[in-house]
């Protein structure tokens, strides 16, 4: 199936579009979150440490978040107890196929009350990067 | 059960058992552009270790790595099964040696063969396309055109409804003809059906899922048994001017073994001298490769639905 997921069936992402953990990414999303999270400075309390915080909202999900990933993919896909889930499984390797794939999407989108456009959707490659999606997409509908 | 270190690549030689190279041609070639042959494996029914082994020994090293890195070792042996599978089927179009064939992706993803320039033995390119359920794992073959695959079980269980998965995915004409359906089996039967049409396009298409989104076409399952296949109109455009896209994409939908639903979607730019829309030939065998290769269309096991 063509998926929403990269590689759920019989795709896979090109290589290109594999993203090198915690490097490229990180430069590109803080850079626009920055500016974004200025605006709003006036109407948050203080934090302290501020732009450390916003550094570590966009570049990598909080724990939390990528256990709520794992427990969804979990039960979709009724992986056999003791099935290892982290943040590095890649879903194409789990084993999901097309409709999985667009369950666990839904499923994502009514834990965390966001919209995922299939665009999006196409570059996760593992539970991290859906983590990373979900945060992002949360922020930018607080906004 | 899990998957052994590969054996020396003797050709033709496994267990105690000697297999031909090649597995055998099909009884007919590809006729057409308008036909399409489909080969499945069940991988529950495939447990001897030495036939595993001369699968296994038929993947690139690429694709053993891919295999063995999958989460267990049922997904592992499935995954083996699918290139196995695939390059045992291709074999018997091209006469080529199962181990040979190199592959590619275009830019969107889609799996491709790649050609080398002294495979002369093909006059037009073998197309193909992959599906897998948990217990079935499909190989779809077309001559010279893009072709989509896809193979659902009928009663297969989802975790959100019906309705809500239509209503997410699906475009308003499909949902609404889905939320007609008052017995809730039936209605998930015609999601199954629809699902797997539109899978098996945008498969065929190969620009991934959104490089055709769902919600963009509609499919039309018509009393005369033909597929349509629509784009869904804008929302400021009347409900009835949809783009035809019927004119150069080409459906069966079939009921196999009655516990599957099977789709399948060729392009077909032709313009031909027929009257009415020509239907697409099916062919459908079950395989245990280099075993037994059954044929199973025109039998009760493979019912046309159009």
């Amino acid at each position: 199936m063509a998926h929403s997921l990269a590689a759920a069936s019989s795709f896979s992402p090109p290589a290109a579009r594999r993203r090198l953990p915690g490097q490229v990414t990180n430069v590109i999303s803080s850079r626009s979150l920055v500016s974004f999270n200025s605006q709003r400075m006036n109407f948050t309390s203080t934090r302290s440490r501020p732009s450390q915080l916003r550094f570590k909202i966009c570049c990598s999900a909080k724990k939390e978040t990528v256990d709520r990933v794992c427990n969804i993919v979990k039960k979709q896909l009724a992986l056999p107890e003791g099935t290892a889930v982290t943040g590095d499984s890649k879903f194409s390797e789990l084993g999901a196929d097309s409709l999985d794939t667009v369950e666990i999407v839904m499923g994502l989108e009514e834990e965390f009350n966001i919209t995922v456009d299939e665009t999006s959707a196409q570059d996760i490659a593992t539970v991290q990067d859906a983590a990373n999606l979900i945060e992002k997409l949360v922020v930018e509908k607080a906004a | 059960m899990p998957l052994p270190h590969p054996p020396p690549r003797t050709p033709g030689v496994a267990g105690a058992r000697l297999f031909a190279s090649l597995p055998p041609p099909p009884p007919s070639p590809l006729q057409s552009r308008r036909e399409v042959h489909v080969w499945y494996v069940c991988p529950d029914e495939l447990n001897d270790r030495s036939q595993l082994d001369m699968y296994m020994d038929l993947l690139s090293p690429s694709e053993r790595n891919n295999a063995l890195s999958m989460n267990g070792p049922r997904l592992q042996k499935d995954a083996m099964l699918s290139r196995a599978l695939l390059r045992t089927t291709l074999s018997r179009y091209s006469k080529i040696d199962p181990r040979s064939f190199d592959f590619k992706k275009n830019k969107f993803g889609k799996p491709e063969i790649l050609w080398r320039s002294d495979d002369s033995n093909m006059e037009w390119p073998l197309h193909f396309n992959i599906s897998h359920t948990s217990s079935l794992i499909a190989c779809g073959i077309a001559m010279d055109v893009p072709i989509g695959i896809d193979v659902e079980e009928k009663k297969r269980k989802t975790t959100k409804s019906i309705l809500s998965l239509a209503r997410r995915y699906f475009t308003p004409s499909e949902v609404e003809f889905l939320a007609k359906i008052a017995d809730s089996d039936a209605q998930q039967k015609e999601f199954i059906k629809l699902w797997t049409l539109k899978e098996a396009y945008v498969k065929a298409l190969g620009r991934g899922f959104s490089g055709a989104p769902f919600n963009r076409f509609s499919i039309q399952l018509e009393t005369n048994s033909r597929i349509q296949i629509s784009k869904a109109p804008k929302a400021c455009n009347d409900s009835d001017s949809g783009d035809y896209l019927s004119e150069n994409w080409r459906f069966a939908l079939a009921e196999l073994n009655s516990s599957y639903y099977m789709a399948v979607c060729i392009e077909d730019n032709s313009r031909g001298f027929e009257n009415g829309p020509v239907p697409l030939g099916l062919k459908v065998w079950k395989t245990i490769p280099f075993i037994e290769d059954t044929l199973v269309s025109g039998t009760d096991a493979v019912k046309l639905i159009t």
